[in-house]
């Protein structure tokens, strides 16, 4: 009688399949597919989303309870300067997003297991880095877009859709992009030597935006520039729009004393971010490729 | 070819001792290679500069003739590799996480799934429609085993592959290795000496960072100088008579009255007086050393205090 086996061992060959060589380009869109949806399925892309349309929602709709006369007249007279005042927290939600998108992109392969999944594929952690790198830049923009969008049509409502300076808005929006690939850069550098995912987030924060406002109220109150400021230079983003645009204020405090402050214009903006952005992204691939596994 | 090599490779980290020192060795073509060695011997941190994850001290570590040090993605080419217990994004699901290894290793659309439904019938893997996240470790563990096996790539480095798997899938995965160290060159470290058995060709004996030894499996076993010998009278033999071999012997177990097992240091001075009290004894029909099984061989190599380090 034939024997019966019953533990016959599957075949293991592969039918046969055909593998081409995969470019880099591939390879990034591979991995700013994969980051991209990833994102798109956390909390935390839903709750910053949320959060900034409801603040600007908010602001837009107690706006529109004051009524037009009292945008028009009392602070606001012309639709940049409304578009502007309006957009002067844009480099807060900008922080925030590169810190939420950034602060643990590639933390998160060697504080996790992630890592052990990714980083043994065939592709070079630079075009890792490159797609996850655009797939933060993507969503930090969806969100700057909810912002800008509630900004326009609170403009649109007020002084009418002839008024507005779309060429001011589109090179506010372009300032606003730089702003975010710069931010994005710190946060990925500091998600290269930061390991703990939540540090990496926490770390971004307090470095772009706590640390910096803080530094550069005291610079200010001794009366220096805060040149090097990165949410200084994040002003730039609204003062574009700002046509009573004033670069250096003198506000008296009392007898002989008095507080300057600066906003940053256009061309001082774009070279902060410029630099920023220069130094912190080459960074973060030099320091990303010479992390190791040890966990 | 398919080929792993390391030469004069040596890894320590800024704090702590070195966890390898000076390793070489080289394999090419097709079979099994098992990576021995008790905890902290340096087993995974081998795994992990083969594929790049660790920066050597010193030395190279060569994947199919190319460091992955100088180009990480033609040394990975051919290669899967299971390293840990991967976890891919908890927020994909198991299509998704294997598509993506399909895609970054050049295989068309349809290859992919192809690829995808092999690994699920071979592995026996969960829906391709379950999150990560949703998976117990034994699951994801497949998924991982399934992404490494994805395009069939020629070189496999598996790091403990049937760990957190139960023993049904063990006995799945060894055949599944069974099977690919036909035509692929497998590196697997593991704890499962009958793995190891069952599975490689070849061994490599690691503690504390070195190689302790490097040789065939089935030649493994016969370096070791057995401790133990079987011998048969040719009739019944009392216990009082056996224990006068007390004075050369450890141990001295009746298998049957005729047979008994004698354990003793193992040295040849002590085998030949055993042999020379037992002819006193009776007739002997056989006297014979017993074969060590891996893990005798194991503990014979390792010192019995670094077991655990």
């Amino acid at each position: 009688m034939a024997e019966v086996r019953t533990d016959a061992p599957r075949t293991t060959e592969a039918a046969t399949v055909t593998r081409h060589r995969v470019s880099d380009f591939e390879q990034w869109r591979i991995a700013t597919t994969l980051q991209l949806g990833h994102y798109l399925r956390t909390n935390r892309f839903y709750g910053l989303l949320g959060f900034v349309t409801l603040v600007s929602s908010l602001t837009l709709a107690f706006q529109v309870a004051a009524g037009i006369p009292a945008i028009q007249i009392e602070q606001l007279y012309r639709s940049s300067e409304y578009l502007s005042n309006n957009l002067a927290y844009t480099g807060l939600w900008i922080i925030l997003a590169a810190a939420f998108f950034g602060g643990d992109a590639l933390g998160v392969d060697f504080s996790t297991s992630a890592g052990y999944y990714m980083l043994v594929l065939p592709i070079r952690r630079s075009v890792l880095l490159a797609g996850r790198y655009t797939a933060a830049t993507l969503v930090t923009f969806a969100i700057v877009g909810v912002n800008y969008a509630l900004d326009l049509a609170g403009g649109v409502y007020f002084f009418g859709g002839s008024t507005i300076p779309w060429g001011l808005l589109l090179e506010s929006l372009g300032i606003a992009a730089l702003f975010a690939l710069a931010a994005l850069s710190v946060a990925f550098c500091v998600s290269a030597f930061v390991r703990s995912p939540s540090a990496g987030v926490l770390v971004t924060v307090l470095a772009l935006y706590v640390g910096f406002t803080i530094l550069q109220a005291v610079l200010e109150l001794a009366g220096i520039e805060p040149w090097f400021s990165f949410p200084y230079a994040g002003t730039a983003m609204a003062s574009v729009m700002d046509t009573d645009f004033v670069h250096q204020q003198t506000i008296p405090l009392g007898a002989q004393q008095y507080y300057t402050i600066w906003v940053a214009n256009v061309s001082e903006g774009i070279a902060i971010m410029a630099a920023y952005l220069a130094v912190f992204l080459p960074l973060s691939i030099f320091l990303y490729q010479r992390q190791e596994s040890t966990g | 070819m398919a080929s792993f090599e390391v030469s004069g490779l040596s890894k320590s980290f800024a704090t702590g001792p070195a966890v390898l020192h000076d390793l070489s060795f080289r394999f090419d073509g097709a079979g099994a290679v098992g990576c021995l060695g008790p905890n902290g011997a340096g087993k995974t941190t081998l795994l992990k500069l083969l594929v790049g994850l660790l920066h050597p001290s010193q030395g190279h570590a060569y994947l199919n003739g190319i460091d992955p040090m100088a180009d990480r993605k033609r040394a990975l080419w051919d290669v899967g590799a299971l390293i840990e217990t991967p976890e891919p994004y908890p927020t994909m699901n198991v299509h998704g996480a294997l598509d993506l290894v399909g895609r970054a290793r050049g295989l068309a659309s349809d290859d992919v799934d192809r690829e995808i439904d092999r690994c699920h019938e071979l592995l026996d893997l969960p829906p391709l429609g379950h999150r990560i996240g949703w998976l117990s470790k034994g699951q994801r563990q497949r998924v991982s085993l399934g992404a490494a096996l994805m395009g069939d790539p020629a070189v496999l480095l598996l790091d403990e592959p049937t760990s957190g798997l139960d023993p049904a899938e063990r006995v799945v995965v060894r055949h599944l290795l069974n099977g690919l160290k036909r035509d692929h060159l497998v590196l697997m470290s593991s704890h499962q000496l009958v793995e190891v058995t069952e599975v490689c060709d070849h061994l490599i004996f690691l503690h504390r960072g070195k190689v302790l030894l490097n040789d065939r499996v089935d030649r493994v076993a016969g370096r070791i100088r057995s401790r133990q010998v079987d011998v048969e009278f040719t009739g019944s033999v009392s216990p009082e008579a056996m224990a006068g071999l007390r004075t050369v012997a450890t141990e001295v177990v009746a298998v049957s009255p005729r047979r008994w097992r004698i354990s003793f240091d193992g040295s040849d001075e002590a085998r030949v007086q055993l042999l020379r009290l037992c002819q006193a004894l009776g007739p002997v029909v056989q006297f014979t050393s017993t074969t060590l099984v891996l893990e005798e061989a194991y503990l014979e190599l390792i010192p019995p205090a670094a077991g655990d380090a």
